[in-house]
């Protein structure tokens, strides 16, 4: 019978740091840090970064520091004592206005209502990017779940989570919307609802398309003998390694979002006014653009502003990632 | 009035100076902009202004309207009314259907037996407003359709029978739901086709179907040749070209696509300052009444006094000079003026805009008195109410309501009104269902007299959202409806009391008298606008 | 194969079905169902909801709808046109919307194929730039604002084209219409083109045919393009659904008489009908469904790998 070794203490040693042979010429860099050097040299996402930070850094100042608030409607008294209404004015600034109004600033004019357009399109601008990053953000969170896991489980699991996905995707938006508004009040709170119901369902496309790719991995087989749950996996292995192209695809998601809300508020259930979004202030000035054009103007630009810039940065975020994904 | 026919006689002249317009498609085709699209060609089934303005330029019941809002024959020849007002009988003059047939009082029998049978939204005209005998029954399926008060002793005479004396019965006469039916053709047809097609519609009107599908944006209709009264018609036909947007309706306009659309408030005002587009702008009176309802059964708006402040905070002047713009005008009665006139001396019901000044008005300090007496009541320091209205209904109410809520919290510390836009179908189901505080309502005059607005407030009635009741108002309302005024003046001063009630207690708060601004080509006469029935009728119009 | 495929339709099926379900109870709870009318009284719209058979159990309901669907009828609306049979109704609106979809589809992706292609072929040069620009426009600016430039200049400053859509006229009239709704057709095509493009000429085979003396035309053909468009068919088949179904807004400016048009008409104004709304909404899930079925059959004859995966889930 032979003798069974004992390992002893004495036999190993902790190896000390001096041990270890560091590459330090080329120093290790971490994934993420590559891609974000990658995407800061790219020029176009840069552009974009610029133009959505500008038009947030915007939203969230101008209608603070502006003299009216953005449900204001402006107005003087008269010679005859009248009250005079601030309507449809065009675009001037103080001292060199007409009539009652001349010593008032109006960058981008005033509204039908005698409402200043100025706050009022970055109040649309703070709205509209409120309701796009609070959807998409959800949207993530649900889509890239529901996705991972159809992806993941595969067979029939996989096949009833996608049938699901095509009702629900098959309902049109107008019925989900009419019907959202029996149990709730019109306003943020329905278009986020209604945006909640339809938008997450490419989300989930893209992650479901991400862990069908992924599960087979090497990686994912050892977690899986090493006997780690199937949840633990999902979660822990596979969803870090998915947040590439979903952030990629929630760059584009939040246009759409802003887009699908101006369509929404375009055929009339949208945002209640006063309060107002970019969609909203589109529609009003929608139906005078002939005769009043500077009141569609500014909230027009700064969609399509808004629109470039993330289109711009989810390109970047493709391209940056793009090296990584070209060796898998 | 007068200044209207200054405009008119400038632009006769200036039809002669603007000769030689291309004219679309091959004749007299006069293009003409529609709100909405027809929503049904059925006379059964018609409950929008649209539908109704199409279908009577192509069919005709026994009386019409002229120019001037006076009831005159139209298919029938002359009438008797018996001594004690229950009996009517119409004698037929000799007109054809498009197809050649005869119009006959059996097409009467048949169409008001089927609109008794069928019960739809319109039906009540014959019950509760027009009392034709047994109507209420059938409509209530209490009774079958053949016992209806309508006979045709022979083929040119109609009799109609009624339950009460009704004073206004004639004035119902020209509305679209007592048009006649040919019965022989409604047959031929397979079941619910009739008036989806121009093969399965017949005209016995000025002008029949010449292209139209249901949901049609364009709907052409031409000169009907079997018309009895053929030989006034100028017009070769109409085109009808639906346009929602207002900026599309003026740029069409201007590029002489139409030669008639609805322009609205802010498009008014820009033209106003255009010299070329100023002189084809004209107001004209078309017939809703914009006002709101309160819930009385909301806690707050029970209090009369809330009532009252809310009335009293509207200004009216400027939210129609300032919002709406397209020469409405402001409303201190609860009836419209000019549709319902007196039949011995013409006065309008609701000329004097200013007998009720004691109860509605713009008076901030009378407003905030009657508030302070409604919090101290209602022991409250704020109340916050909804505002229901339509948005699918034009840009104008959404802008009204959001000048109602600044104007409401402006005046009255501690109001807050929240707005809550709705489709239209979506605004009735919650007004029926009382699911609201304050409605952005409006009503369009059905017929020639003040009960066409004053039935609304009735206890039990249908379109008394507000649930508002009032005994005394109750008992003078349904003693005008079955007819207990024998004399004309007490009817026509106790309808006056009635409205004062419905001031004084502020059941509801007028808001203005819808008028509509258009624009007009140069050269297109003889288009009659109404304020009830039919918006516009085009029998008589020409293009030069 | 054709066990695939019967199983894959036998699915398409099961899914449609519980569509109709889904959307027949969504519908009936939808507000002011079905007679949004100001002059009848409660009892007259209870007495006539009992006679339209609304008061019945919903399943028994569903059962009587699912049996009227079945003999290819989509029964009557309740307010819209005198409550006329809906199908004729549909058919034409969709004939219309079709038509108009139908042109803009071709339009967009052949104006879009070809953009893609001629910036792909000259990657990072001026062309290339110049295609990009343009197709991030198309994706930023709104449609109708495309659309309303479209006709206030080509059919107001410059009066060629009509102001609307006029049936009678069909081809001329539409012109304006199906371009405007094809600029985002456009965008996404050449968008897509051009990336899958350069993919494919950058691969590693592309390498090696040109290795082997392949060029121009050859190559294009038998390697980059059949391997560059593939991809290209997933994007253009869910735009040909949303072009042939929710071109609201373009009717609304145009005057078009379709189906857009018809599901603002039953949902909102005067005439709500939500058999309409019922009838349009099993129309547009339809499609959407046949589409995806199609697509993945195709691509089961295109590429073994997915049939071997499907067979593997199955």
């Amino acid at each position: 019978m032979e003798k069974v070794y004992t390992p002893r203490e004495g036999d190993f040693e902790f190896i000390t740091e001096r041990d270890i042979n560091v590459d330090k010429n080329f120093a290790s860099q971490g994934y993420w840090k590559g891609v974000a050097i990658h995407f800061a040299r790219n020029k176009f996402a840069m552009t974009g970064v610029v133009l959505v930070s500008v038009i947030i850094l915007f939203a969230i100042f101008a209608p603070v520091f502006s003299s009216y608030a953005y449900d204001e409607i402006v107005s003087v008294t008269d010679a005859a004592g009248r009250e005079v209404v601030a309507k449809s004015l065009s675009p001037q600034f103080a001292g060199e206005g007409e009539g009652y109004f001349a010593d008032k600033t109006f960058i981008f004019g005033t509204d039908d209502l005698g409402r200043d357009l100025w706050t009022r399109t970055w109040q649309g601008a703070r709205v509209s990017l409120i309701i796009a990053f609070v959807t998409i953000f959800i949207d993530m969170i649900i889509g890239t779940s529901y996705g991972l896991i159809s992806g993941f489980f595969g067979g029939r699991v996989d096949n009833v989570l996608q049938r699901f996905i095509e009702i629900a995707g098959s309902i049109p938006t107008l019925v989900i919307i009419s019907i959202l508004a029996i149990f709730m009040d019109k306003g943020i709170g329905l278009v986020i609802a209604s945006l909640l119901i339809t938008e997450w369902i490419g989300m989930s496309k893209i992650a479901r398309a991400e862990c069908l790719k992924l599960k087979e991995r090497e990686y994912v087989l050892a977690s899986r003998t090493l006997g780690a749950g199937s949840f633990h996996i999902i979660f822990k292995q596979i969803l870090p390694n998915t947040i590439g192209p979903v952030i990629t695809q929630v760059m584009f998601s939040i246009p759409v979002a802003i887009f699908t809300e101006a369509f929404l508020s375009f055929v009339g259930v949208g945002i209640v006014l006063p309060q107002c979004s970019v969609g909203s202030l589109i529609e009003a000035g929608f139906n005078n653009i002939t005769i009043l054009p500077y009141q569609i103007l500014p909230p027009i630009t700064v969609l399509a502003i808004l629109m470039l810039g993330f289109n711009l940065i989810g390109d970047g975020f493709r391209e940056a990632l793009a090296p990584k994904l070209e060796d898998m | 009035m007068r200044k209207l026919w200054i405009v008119l006689l400038a632009l006769v002249l200036f039809t002669a100076a603007g000769c030689g317009e291309e004219k679309p498609g091959g004749g007299d085709y006069l293009p003409v902009m529609l709100e909405r699209s027809v929503i049904s060609l059925d006379n059964d089934y018609i409950m929008d202004t649209t539908s109704m303005e199409v279908l009577g330029n192509c069919v005709e019941g026994l009386l019409r309207q002229d120019r001037n809002d006076k009831i005159i024959p139209a298919l029938a020849d002359s009438y008797d009314i018996s001594e004690d007002g229950k009996i009517y009988t119409f004698h037929l003059r000799d007109a054809k259907w498009s197809n050649g047939d005869d119009v006959t009082a059996e097409d009467f029998v048949f169409a008001w037996r089927r609109v008794c049978a069928d019960a739809n939204e319109y039906a009540y005209m014959f019950s509760d407003i027009g009392r034709v005998k047994n109507a209420a029954a059938i409509i209530s399926r209490k009774a079958a359709p053949v016992t209806l008060g309508v006979s045709a002793p022979d083929s040119k005479t109609l009799v109609v029978e009624l339950e009460e004396p009704v004073p206004f019965f004639l004035s119902l006469m020209p509305l679209h739901i007592f048009y006649p039916v040919n019965e022989k053709f409604f047959s031929s047809l397979a079941a619910r086709t009739y008036a989806t097609t121009p093969e399965t519609f017949l005209s016995n009107s000025a002008f029949t179907l010449e292209d139209y599908k249901p949901g049609a944006a364009n709907i052409r209709l031409r000169k009907n040749k079997n018309y009895w009264d053929a030989a006034s018609v100028h017009l070769d036909g109409l085109a009808y070209q639906v346009v929602t947007s207002p900026d599309d309706a003026l740029t069409a306009f201007k590029n002489g696509t139409l030669k008639l659309v609805k322009i609205d408030g802010d498009h008014a005002k820009n033209i106003r300052d255009d010299e070329s587009l100023a002189k084809n702008l004209r107001t004209v009176n078309v017939g809703h009444m914009n006002f709101l309802v309160f819930n009385t059964r909301n806690e707050n708006l029970a209090n009369q006094n809330l009532r009252l402040a809310i009335t009293h905070a509207v200004d009216r002047e400027t939210l129609v000079n300032d919002y709406v713009m397209d020469g409405s005008q402001p409303a201190y009665t609860a009836v419209r003026p000019n549709f319902a006139f007196n039949r011995y001396n013409d006065e309008d019901f609701s000329a004097d805009q200013n007998k009720f000044a004691e109860y509605v008005g713009y008076d901030v300090k009378k407003a905030r008195g009657y508030l302070d007496l409604a919090k101290a009541e209602l022991g409250a320091k704020t109340f916050e109410l909804g505002l229901l209205y339509s948005n699918d209904a034009g840009t104008t109410l959404v802008k009204v309501a959001q000048a109602l809520k600044a104007q409401l919290e402006a005046n009255l510390p501690g109001v807050t009104i929240n707005l809550q836009p709705m489709t239209t179908a979506e605004r009735l189901d919650k007004s029926k269902k009382q699911r609201f505080d304050i409605v952005l309502d409006a009503w369009r005059p059905d017929y020639a007299d003040p009960t066409t607005y004053l039935t609304l407030w009735q206890t039990g009635n249908a379109n008394n959202f507000g649930l508002w009741s009032n005994a005394r108002y109750d008992e003078i309302i349904s003693d005008c409806m079955s007819g207990d005024y024998w004399n004309y003046d007490d009817y026509w001063a106790a309808l006056h009391e009635a409205e004062g009630i419905v001031m004084r207690e502020a059941a509801i708060a007028p808001l203005y008298f819808v008028n509509q601004t258009i624009l007009l080509a140069d050269g297109v006469r003889g288009i009659e606008f109404h304020a009830l029935n039919l918006p516009r009728v085009f029998k008589f119009a020409t293009i030069k | 194969m054709t066990k695939y495929i019967a199983k894959r339709i036998l699915l398409a099926a099961v899914t449609l079905f519980v569509i109709i379900f889904v959307l027949f109870v969504l519908i009936r709870i939808m507000p002011g169902n079905p007679f949004p009318v100001e002059r009848m009284s409660a009892e007259m719209i209870l007495q006539k909801r009992a006679e339209l058979g609304l008061d019945k159990p919903i399943l028994v309901q569903f059962a009587d709808y699912m049996r009227m669907l079945l003999s290819g009828n989509f029964g009557n609306g309740t307010s819209l046109y005198n409550g006329a049979p809906i199908k004729p109704i549909l058919l034409a609106c969709l004939e219309n919307s079709f038509k108009i979809g139908v042109l803009s589809i071709f339009f967009g992706t052949a104006v879009g194929l070809l953009t893609g292609i001629v910036a792909a072929l000259n990657r990072g040069k001026f062309l290339d730039g110049l295609c990009t620009v343009l197709s991030i426009l198309g994706v930023c600016i709104p449609s109708y604002v495309f659309m309303i430039f479209l006709q206030y200049f080509f059919a107001y400053k410059i009066p060629f084209f009509p102001y609307f859509f006029d049936p009678s006229r069909f081809l001329f009239s539409s012109i304006m219409p199906a371009l405007s709704l094809s600029l985002f057709t456009i965008s996404t095509v050449a968008r897509f083109t051009r990336n899958e493009m350069v993919e494919v000429l950058n691969s590693d085979y592309v390498k090696l045919a040109e290795s082997k003396g392949l060029q121009g035309f050859e190559l294009m053909r038998r390697h980059v393009l059949r391997n560059a468009l593939i991809p290209v068919v997933t994007v253009i088949a869910p735009l040909v659904v949303d072009l042939l179904t929710g071109a609201m807004v373009m009717e609304k400016i145009y005057g078009v008489n379709g189906v857009g048009k018809l599901m603002v008409d039953a949902i909102a104004g005067e005439g709500v009908d939500y058999n309409y709304v019922l009838a349009l909404g099993i129309v547009f899930s339809s499609l959407y469904i046949g589409v995806m079925l199609l697509l993945d059959i195709l691509y089961g004859i295109i590429d073994p790998r997915i049939r071997l995966s499907a067979k593997e889930a199955a």
